[in-house]
């Protein structure tokens, strides 16, 4: 339909150059050829355009018309309009009138990579003191519970403990017996050269205890009951229900926020004991197929070998793991902006903060436990 | 091409949910170059209905043509070209709130067109301008507009590719009285100066009584009336009496409340 003889149809030029005949459908499809067809014409003042023979004229050809001929200096007031039915020409007039108000908008100052640096910089320091404050908040509203606590919610205290404990138990377990497999047959590897089978017990029970199970639920738990927290309140600040529990003369910090940081410190304690335990549970499986070490000679050893201050070290960190994640997870969703975009770019922020400030929380613990000789 | 042919053309639709019937053959048609309006209580089915038309919800019975094409029996591909030809707005903007305005009104260009990219950005100004936004709009984020600048924004993205039909779900909800006539007018003069066909789901009785040339009152699963709005404001039934009564109370008649 578009064939070059076609189009050489839709638009054709005097030999003076001064008018111009337009043919055919001139709409959006076309553009491209049309635009090409424009391009090639280099018509002269006084110019007629005649529109007698047109059958369709959309605004988008007419303001390709129009630019071509502004393109070789022609305006508005060098042309004069023939034969345009009056639907064309309302058309025609309308683009015209709005194309003084087509100049370009300035784009937005571009900024540099330096300022971006300093700009993300603020940002990042920005947010670690926003989470301290709302640390400080949400512990000013816990206090208040625990001056009246007829103000805790046991429903949404309990509904978040099922949300994030109970329904986490299969996948920490999932993850954990597999760590103690993998876990378990690497040392094995390694012991098995020296005869030395039996001491994987305790690298298996004591690595489980002070770091795998707690950093690995910590983990689990910050892209689980993190993002979740995040993406509730943030859809809750989206549809204005903070707003209206606010109006309410309530406190979203009591209502929402310390019923979830409070559900996550308790859950992530026994979720670590339950990860641990799963962990050993699967180093046993691999110690009694590939070591030869029963699963009573395991326990035995274990019981020797695995000191109470290990367990207590590893499951004493998690509360301060949770406090992190939940602290970071409901800020992140209180102060989400107000689109829907914005609750996806903070759950992602949510997951990756959590997860950074677990692991330095545990390097920090590393060394406090070091210097306290624990 | 016959310029009255009917564009939309609505047939015996019947919608039910479980055993709840909404809609009970539901017929009516759409003439080019006219801007109608469908109105009805809550709960009668009107998105509902104008989902059905523009294919994203399967009416239960009966057929919907859009441009000629039954959007549920006909391919896919043939859908699809048909959806190229109407615009559509939802009731907040529905805006992809990743883009700017700009790269939002030139989405549908760039999906469906081969237009140079410089091209294509003066015709996103065009668009823009079309809609009733300032030129500093085009660079902002939805989330940084003004409901009113939003539905604007929404109407620039719809206007895009040159569409034969606007479908307008609730386009003055939420907006000021004075924005929302200066929104009305502007449908108006699409209708008038481009040639486009409206189809507007409203409850903005300023709307009915001044822009729109014909009004179609969905009740009790049917079409109660269909005409132009100050025949159907003179009707005797009891819901459209009680429609058209506020604004009786405050202008007097229907007939002097001319906005114009």
């Amino acid at each position: 339909m578009t064939s070059e003889a076609a189009a050489e149809e839709r638009l054709a030029l005097s030999s003076d150059a001064m008018r111009l005949t337009l043919a055919g459908a001139w709409h959006l499809a076309e553009l491209p050829t049309l635009a090409a067809l424009l391009a090639r014409l280099q018509p002269r003042a006084p110019l007629t355009v005649d529109g007698t023979s047109l059958t369709t004229l959309d605004s988008a050809a007419a303001l390709a018309l129009l630019r071509a001929l502004a393109a070789v200096g022609l305006q508005h007031d060098a042309i004069s309009w023939q034969g345009f039915s009056p639907p064309h020409q309302r058309v025609l007039d309308d683009v015209l009138k709005r194309m003084a108000a087509l100049a370009e908008a300035p784009p937005p100052a571009r900024s540099r990579w330096l300022a971006d640096i300093g700009e993300r910089t603020s940002i990042i320091y920005g947010q670690g003191v926003d989470h301290l404050s709302f640390l400080g908040e949400t512990l000013a509203a816990f206090l208040e519970i625990v001056r009246a606590p007829r103000r805790l919610r046991p429903r949404e205290l309990t509904a978040q403990l099922e949300q994030a404990c109970l329904n986490a138990i299969p996948v920490v377990i999932l993850v954990t017996l597999l760590i103690g497999v993998v876990f378990a047959y690497l040392l094995g590897l390694q012991a098995e050269q020296y005869g030395a089978n039996i001491f994987v017990v305790d690298g298996v029970g004591i690595g489980m205890s002070r770091e795998f199970a707690p950093i690995i639920v910590a983990v689990i738990i910050a892209g689980r009951s993190g993002a979740a927290f995040t993406a509730q309140l943030g859809s809750m600040r989206l549809t204005e229900e903070i707003d209206a529990i606010r109006t309410l003369g309530l406190s979203p910090m009591q209502v929402l926020v310390v019923p979830r940081v409070l559900a996550l410190v308790i859950a992530l304690p026994l979720l670590a004991f339950v990860g641990l335990v799963a962990g050993l549970v699967g180093a046993a499986l691999v110690a009694d197929a590939m070591l030869g070490i029963p699963p009573v000679a395991f326990a035995e050893r274990l019981h020797g070998a695995l000191d109470i201050k290990h367990v207590w070290a590893g499951i004493g960190k998690t509360p301060v793991f949770a406090l992190a994640i939940a602290v970071i997870g409901c800020r992140m969703g209180m102060h989400v902006g107000r689109d829907t975009r914005a609750v996806g770019l903070a759950t992602t922020s949510t997951v990756v903060q959590s997860i950074v400030s677990v692991i330095l929380l545990d390097a920090a613990f590393a060394i406090l436990f070091q210097e306290l000789g624990i | 091409m016959n310029a009255h042919a009917p564009v939309i053309e609505v047939d015996g639709i019947v919608t039910r949910f479980g055993a709840n019937a909404v809609h009970d053959g539901v017929s009516f048609s759409v003439a080019r170059g006219t801007l109608a309006a469908l109105i009805g209580g809550s709960g009668t089915g009107k998105s509902v209905l104008l989902r059905e038309i523009i294919g994203l919800h399967h009416p239960t019975e009966g057929t919907v043509r859009v441009l000629g094409t039954d959007m549920w029996r006909a391919s896919s591909a043939d859908v699809a070209a048909v959806r190229r030809r109407f615009g559509m707005t939802f009731q907040d903007g529905a805006l992809f709130s990743s883009l700017t305005v700009a790269q939002n009104v030139a989405v549908p260009l760039a999906e469906h067109t081969k237009i140079a990219p410089e091209m294509r950005e003066h015709l996103v100004r065009l668009r823009l301008a079309q809609a009733g936004l300032p030129a500093d709009a085009a660079h902002k984020m939805p989330s940084e507009l003004s409901g009113g600048m939003r539905k604007r924004a929404a109407l620039a993205r719809a206007l895009a590719l040159e569409p034969e039909i606007l479908f307008l779900d609730e386009p003055t909800s939420g907006l000021d009285p004075t924005t929302a006539r200066a929104f009305d007018a502007l449908v108006r003069s699409l209708v008038d100066n481009l040639g486009i066909t409206v189809f507007l789901v409203t409850h903005d009785l300023d709307t009915l009584l001044t822009v729109v040339d014909r009004l179609i009152v969905l009740a009790s699963g049917k079409v109660l009336a269909d005409g132009p709005p100050r025949e159907i404001a003179r009707l005797d039934d009891a819901w459209i009496r009680s429609y058209f009564a506020i604004r009786t109370m405050v202008g007097g008649s229907p007939d002097r409340s001319d906005g114009s």
